[in-house]
C-alpha cells in the first residue's frame, strides 16, 4: 500500500482540476492510481428544506456547517487526506416526499454524491432512506424525527444522527413527570407526526408514573387555539403538553400566554427548536421545558464552534447545524480510515464507533439500528436573553442510554 | 354551564376578529367583483410590517394600528392601478388568478427577506393578562381585539350608510352599470375602495400580530376561513361578513369544545349548508351571486 | 307597410366601418339629416345610421331618429324590435355600435355613460332601477345635479307626496307604481334635459298610468325632451308628438300623432295587442 500512496497522491492532485472541469460527468477521467475514490472526489449531498418551515433550522446554513467540517478534515490530515477534493451539492426538497425522492436519486446518480445529509421532514426522510438502500450509498439523517428511520425503514446505509420523537418523549415527558409534573393534558396536531408524538408522550408519562387526563387533537394547520387551551386546562392538570411544530406551535404558545393557564400550569413542548424561540421572542416561551439535542452555549467547546459558525453566518447554530457538521466530519474520518469512499467500507468504519465531538457526547453509532446515540438535554427557556440567541438553561443532561433506550426492535438490518 | 359561556365568549372574540378580517374581502368583491385571493397575503404583510416597524424603528403596536393600514392603502392603490385594473373587464377568474400569483410572490418575498421561522411581537402593555368573571376567563387582548374589530366594522358600516361616499359605494356595489347611467363615475371610486379593502386586511394583520405566529405563511390557511366567512355572509355583503364572522367564530369554538378534530370541518359544513339553502349567502343579493 | 317607406325615413349611413364598438368620431359633422322632415327647430338628440350588435347578432340597422326639446317621441314595436337597445346605445351602456349619436350638437361616441348622464341624459330603465340598498331619499339624492333647472328635493316631494312619506324606506319596499314615480323623480331631481323612459306604464294600474302621463306632460312643458319606449299604444297616443315604429331593428314608420291615432287599430294588430 505504502508504495502506491505517493503515486496516487500525485495522480489525485493532477486530476483534481480535470475532475472539476469534467464536472463529475459519467466516464470522467479515471486515473490509474486513484481507484480508492469514485470519480476522484468525495461529494457530500445536502438535501433539506431551503425555503419552507425548516429553512432556518437547518437550510442553507447547514452547507456552511459542512464546509466547516471539510476545512477541519483538510486541516487535520493535510497531505495525508484520502479525500483531496471534496464537494458539496445542495438541493431543496420543499418538504415533499416525492421531490426528496427524485432529488436524492439525482444526487446519487448524476451528481455522484457519496452521501446525503440532513433531510428534515419525516416523509421526505423515509423516501430518501429507500433510495439509499437501493443505490447502496450512505445517508446520514439529521433533521427528521421519525423513529421509523431506525425501525421498520432502517437499512445498512442509513444512519440517524441527532434525535428522534422517542428521545423527545423520554427526555421531556419522562423528566417532567419524574420531577413532579404528574398530571398532563396533551394537545396535538391531527396528522401522522402529531399522533406519534401524542402516543409516545402519553406512554412516557405513564411509564414515569404520571397520567394523561385528555389528549386533544387540533386540526392542522390551525390559527385559533383559545378554546383548545381552555379545554386543555380542564381538570386542572399540572402540565399542558403541546405537540405542535412551527407556526402552529407559535400560535399555541402566544395564545397560551394570554390565557388564564399562564403561570398556573407548566407548558411542555414536544418539539421545539432554538429558531422557534428566536422567532417568538424569549419572553413568550419563558419557562417552557423541552428536550434539546444540543445547545450552542452549553460549554466552552460548543461555544467555540458556535463562534466560528457565527463568523460565517452572522447567526448562532441550531442543533441541526452542529449535527450536520458532526455527521460530515465523522463520514470524512471514516473515509480516511477506510482509505476509500466505497460505501460498504465506510459503513464498516462507522458502525459501532464511539465518538465524542462538538455535537456528540458519549456518542455511539449503534450497530443494531444505526441510531447515533448521545447525551441529550432537558432545556428550560430563560426569562430573558443575556445576548441574542442565548435562550436556554440546560436543567439536566439526560444520559445517552436513558434517552435512547434499547435498540429499536422493529429494525432488521438485512 | 360556565364552560358553555366560556366557549361562547371565546367564539365571539374570535368571530369579531374574523369579521374585520373578512370585511375588506367583502368590500372589494362588492364594488369591483374581484375575488381577491391575496387578501390573506395582505393580512400577512400587515403583521410583518408591524413586526418590522417594532424591531427596526421601535414603532409600537398603537402607532402600527394607524400607520400600517395607511401603508397598505398605498399598496392597494398601486396594486389596483398597476395590475387589477387591466383585468376588470375580463372574466373574474383572471383577477382571481392574478391575485393568486401575487400571493405566491408576496409570500416568497417575505420568506426571502425575513426567513420562515417568523418574527417576534409582544402583547401591548396592559393587555397581557386575563379578565375573569366567576369561572369565565378571557384574555384581555382577545377582548380588545374583538371590541376593536366590531368598532371598526361599525365605523365602516356608518361610513357606508351615513355618508355620500357610502351611498355611492353601496349603489356601485348593487348595480354598477345603472349607477354609471346616473352620472356617477364608478371607475373613479374603484381605486380608493380597493385600497381601503387592502388597508382593512393590513389592519387585521396588525391586530393578529400579538396573538398569532407572524410568518410568511400566516395568511395561507387563514384566507380559506375568510372565504368561508364571505360565502356564508353573502359575497359582497358587509353586514353579511360581520354576522358570518361571528357565526364562524362561534361554530369553531363549539366545534373545538365538543368535537375538536372536526373544529375546522364544521365551518365548511356550515358553509355548504348555507350555500345549499341560500346560494347567495345569508345576506347576499341574488343579482350579486 | 313596405320596406320602401321605411328607407325614406331612415337616416343615411354616415359612418365609416371602423369596427363595431368604435364609431368614427368625425361622423358627427356629416350626420345632416338626409330626408325631408318638417323642421322642428333645434334638435336635442340626433341618432343617425345607428347599427348595434350583440356579438354577431345585429339588433339595430341604420336607425335614425331625433328628439327636440319639449318634444315627446315614442319608439313603438314588438318585443325584440330593438327599442331597449336603442335607449341603451344612447345612454352609452351598449357600446357595440356604429353610427352617430349627438346630444346638443356634441358627438357622444367617446363619452362614457356617466359623462352622458352628466351632460343631461336621464335614464329610467324598464325595471325602474331602484336600489334596494338605498333608501327612497338616497335613491333621489344619489345622482349629481347636472342642470340649473333641476327640481329641488322640496319640489320633488310636493309633486310626489308619497316619496316624502316613505323617504326612509328601502327603495324596493315601494309598490311598482311608486317605484316608477321614484325612478322618474330621480332624473328630474338630477335635472336631465332628455329622458329615456323605458316602458314606464308597464304593469301599472290605469290610474297610475294616467298620473305618469301627467308627469310627462308637465316636464314636456319645461322643455325637457322625452324618448319613450312604449307598447301601450293608447297611452303613447295621449302623450307623444311623434312616433317611430321599429321592426327587426329598423325604423319602418315615422308618424305624427294624428296619423298614429288614425291607424291605432292597425298598429294594435301589428303589435299583437
Amino acid at each position: 500500500m505504502r508504495s502506491r500512496t505517493v503515486q496516487s497522491t500525485v495522480a489525485i492532485a493532477a486530476s483534481a482540476s480535470l475532475a472539476l472541469a469534467a464536472c463529475g460527468g459519467a466516464g470522467g477521467p479515471q486515473s490509474g492510481g486513484s481507484t480508492k475514490l469514485t470519480d476522484d472526489k468525495v461529494v457530500l449531498g445536502l438535501l433539506n428544506d431551503q425555503s419552507g418551515v425548516y429553512k432556518d433550522l437547518s437550510g442553507p446554513n447547514s452547507k456552511v456547517a459542512l464546509e466547516m467540517a471539510i476545512d477541519d478534515y483538510k486541516a487535520k490530515y493535510g497531505e495525508k487526506a484520502v479525500a483531496k477534493t471534496i464537494e458539496v451539492v445542495t438541493a431543496d426538497h420543499q418538504n415533499k416526499a416525492d421531490i426528496a425522492n427524485s432529488k436524492a436519486q439525482e444526487m446519487y446518480d448524476r451528481q455522484k454524491a457519496d452521501v446525503i445529509l440532513d433531510v428534515p421532514n419525516s416523509a421526505a426522510a423515509l423516501a430518501v432512506a429507500t433510495q439509499a438502500k437501493n443505490k447502496k450509498k450512505l445517508y446520514l439523517n439529521i433533521g427528521a424525527g421519525t423513529t421509523a428511520l431506525t425501525g421498520a425503514s432502517c437499512n445498512k446505509y442509513t444512519f440517524h444522527w441527532a434525535y428522534n420523537t422517542a428521545v423527545l418523549a423520554r427526555g421531556t415527558a419522562g423528566t417532567i413527570t419524574q420531577e413532579g409534573g404528574t398530571s398532563w393534558n396533551i394537545v396535538y396536531p391531527d396528522y401522522a407526526f402529531g399522533q406519534d408524538m401524542n402516543k409516545s408522550f402519553s406512554a412516557e408519562v405513564a411509564t414515569a408514573g404520571g397520567s394523561v387526563g385528555q389528549s386533544i387533537a387540533s386540526p392542522f394547520p390551525s390559527d385559533n387555539f383559545a378554546t383548545f387551551i381552555t379545554k386543555a386546562g380542564e381538570g386542572s392538570p399540572k402540565v399542558v403538553g403541546s405537540m405542535h411544530a412551527g407556526g402552529d406551535l407559535i400560535n399555541f404558545v402566544k395564545q397560551f400566554n394570554q390565557s388564564s393557564l399562564k403561570g398556573k400550569v407548566q407548558l411542555a413542548v414536544g418539539l421545539m427548536f432554538i429558531t422557534d424561540i428566536h422567532s417568538l421572542g424569549v419572553d413568550q416561551f419563558a419557562g417552557t421545558q423541552f428536550t434539546d439535542a444540543w445547545y450552542w452555549n452549553f460549554d466552552e467547546q460548543n461555544k467555540k464552534w458556535a463562534d466560528r459558525f457565527k463568523e460565517k453566518t452572522n447567526t448562532r447554530p441550531s442543533f441541526a447545524h452542529a449535527a450536520n457538521y458532526s455527521a460530515a466530519m465523522n463520514y470524512l474520518e471514516a473515509v480516511q480510515e477506510a482509505g476509500t469512499d466505497d460505501a460498504d467500507a465506510v459503513v464498516g468504519k462507522l458502525e459501532g464507533k464511539k465518538i465524542n465531538d462538538v455535537f456528540l457526547r458519549n456518542g455511539e453509532i449503534r450497530k443494531a439500528d444505526h441510531a447515533v446515540t448521545h447525551d441529550v438535554y432537558l432545556a428550560k427557556v430563560k426569562s430573558s436573553a443575556p445576548e441574542e440567541w442565548d435562550y436556554e438553561d440546560i436543567e439536566k443532561t439526560i444520559p445517552a442510554a436513558e434517552a435512547y433506550g434499547e435498540a429499536n426492535p422493529a429494525c432488521s438490518m438485512s | 354551564m360556565s364552560e358553555f359561556i366560556q366557549y361562547t365568549l371565546q367564539g365571539l372574540a374570535a368571530g369579531g376578529f374574523y369579521a374585520l378580517s373578512a370585511l375588506g374581502l367583502a368590500v372589494i368583491f362588492g364594488v369591483l367583483g374581484v375575488v381577491n385571493f391575496s387578501h390573506g397575503a395582505c393580512y400577512m404583510l400587515g403583521a410583518v410590517i408591524a413586526a418590522v416597524l417594532l424591531a427596526e424603528l421601535q414603532v409600537g403596536f398603537w402607532v402600527a394600528l394607524l400607520v400600517v393600514p395607511i401603508l397598505m392603502f398605498g399598496f392597494g392603490v398601486l396594486m389596483e392601478r398597476l395590475l387589477v385594473r387591466w383585468l376588470l373587464a375580463l372574466d373574474p377568474l383572471y383577477n382571481f388568478l392574478l391575485t393568486f400569483g401575487l400571493t405566491l410572490i408576496l409570500v416568497e418575498a417575505v420568506k426571502q427577506r425575513y426567513g420562515v421561522s417568523g418574527l417576534p411581537y409582544e402583547v401591548p402593555a396592559g393587555l397581557g393578562g386575563q379578565v375573569s368573571v366567576g369561572s369565565v376567563n378571557l384574555s384581555a387582548y382577545a377582548i380588545f381585539a374583538c371590541v376593536f374589530s366590531v368598532a371598526v366594522c361599525l365605523a365602516v358600516g356608518l361610513l357606508l350608510t351615513r355618508t355620500r361616499i357610502g351611498m355611492i359605494v353601496r349603489a356601485s356595489t348593487e348595480a354598477p352599470e345603472r349607477t354609471r347611467a346616473l352620472g356617477i363615475n364608478v371607475g373613479r371610486w374603484v381605486t380608493p375602495v380597493f385600497g381601503f379593502g387592502i388597508a382593512l386586511a393590513g389592519l387585521a394583520g396588525v391586530l393578529a400580530a400579538p396573538t398569532r405566529a407572524i410568518t410568511a405563511e400566516m395568511g395561507s390557511n387563514f384566507i380559506i376561513i375568510l372565504f368561508a366567512v364571505v360565502v356564508i355572509g353573502g359575497l359582497g355583503s358587509i353586514l353579511g361578513a360581520v354576522v358570518a364572522g361571528l357565526l364562524v367564530g362561534l361554530v369553531e369554538a363549539y366545534g373545538i369544545a365538543y368535537a375538536p378534530t372536526y373544529a375546522q370541518i364544521v365551518i365548511f359544513v356550515l358553509m355548504a349548508l348555507v350555500v345549499l339553502v341560500r346560494p347567495s349567502g345569508l345576506f347576499g343579493r341574488e343579482e350579486v351571486a | 307597410m313596405s320596406d320602401d317607406r321605411s328607407r325614406t325615413t331612415t337616416g343615411t349611413r354616415t359612418t365609416e366601418q371602423t369596427g363595431h364598438d368604435a364609431p368614427a368620431p368625425e361622423a358627427a359633422g356629416a350626420g345632416s339629416p338626409a330626408v325631408a322632415e318638417p323642421d322642428r327647430g333645434a334638435r336635442m338628440l340626433e341618432v343617425s345610421g345607428l347599427s348595434a350588435w350583440y356579438g354577431e347578432a345585429r339588433v339595430l340597422t341604420e336607425v335614425g331618429i331625433d328628439v327636440a326639446p319639449g318634444e315627446v317621441v315614442t319608439l313603438v314595436g314588438r318585443n325584440g324590435a330593438g327599442k331597449t337597445t336603442l335607449l341603451r346605445s344612447v345612454m352609452g351602456l351598449h357600446r357595440q355600435t356604429e353610427g352617430t349619436i349627438t346630444f346638443d350638437g356634441t358627438d357622444l361616441a367617446k363619452r362614457s355613460a356617466d359623462a352622458r348622464a352628466r351632460a343631461g341624459i336621464g335614464w329610467v330603465p324598464d325595471d325602474r332601477g331602484i336600489y334596494a340598498s338605498l333608501t327612497v331619499a338616497e335613491n333621489l339624492l344619489l345622482p349629481p345635479v347636472v342642470h340649473p333647472d333641476a327640481w329641488p328635493l322640496e319640489r320633488v316631494y310636493e309633486f310626489f307626496p308619497v316619496l316624502r312619506e316613505r323617504r326612509d324606506f328601502p327603495g324596493t319596499r315601494l309598490s311598482g307604481g311608486e317605484q316608477q314615480m321614484l325612478a322618474m323623480a330621480r332624473v328630474l331631481r338630477m335635472g336631465s334635459r332628455l329622458l329615456l323612459l323605458d316602458e314606464p306604464s308597464e304593469g301599472l294600474a290605469p290610474v297610475i298610468v294616467q298620473r305618469i302621463g301627467e308627469i310627462i306632460r308637465e316636464i314636456k312643458g319645461q322643455g325637457v325632451g322625452v324618448l319613450l319606449v312604449e307598447q301601450n299604444v293608447k297611452f303613447a297616443a295621449t302623450v307623444a308628438d311623434r312616433h317611430y315604429l321599429l321592426a327587426q331593428g329598423r325604423v319602418v314608420e315615422h308618424l305624427g300623432n294624428d296619423d298614429f291615432r288614425a291607424r291605432e287599430g292597425e298598429l294594435l294588430t301589428y303589435l299583437g295587442m
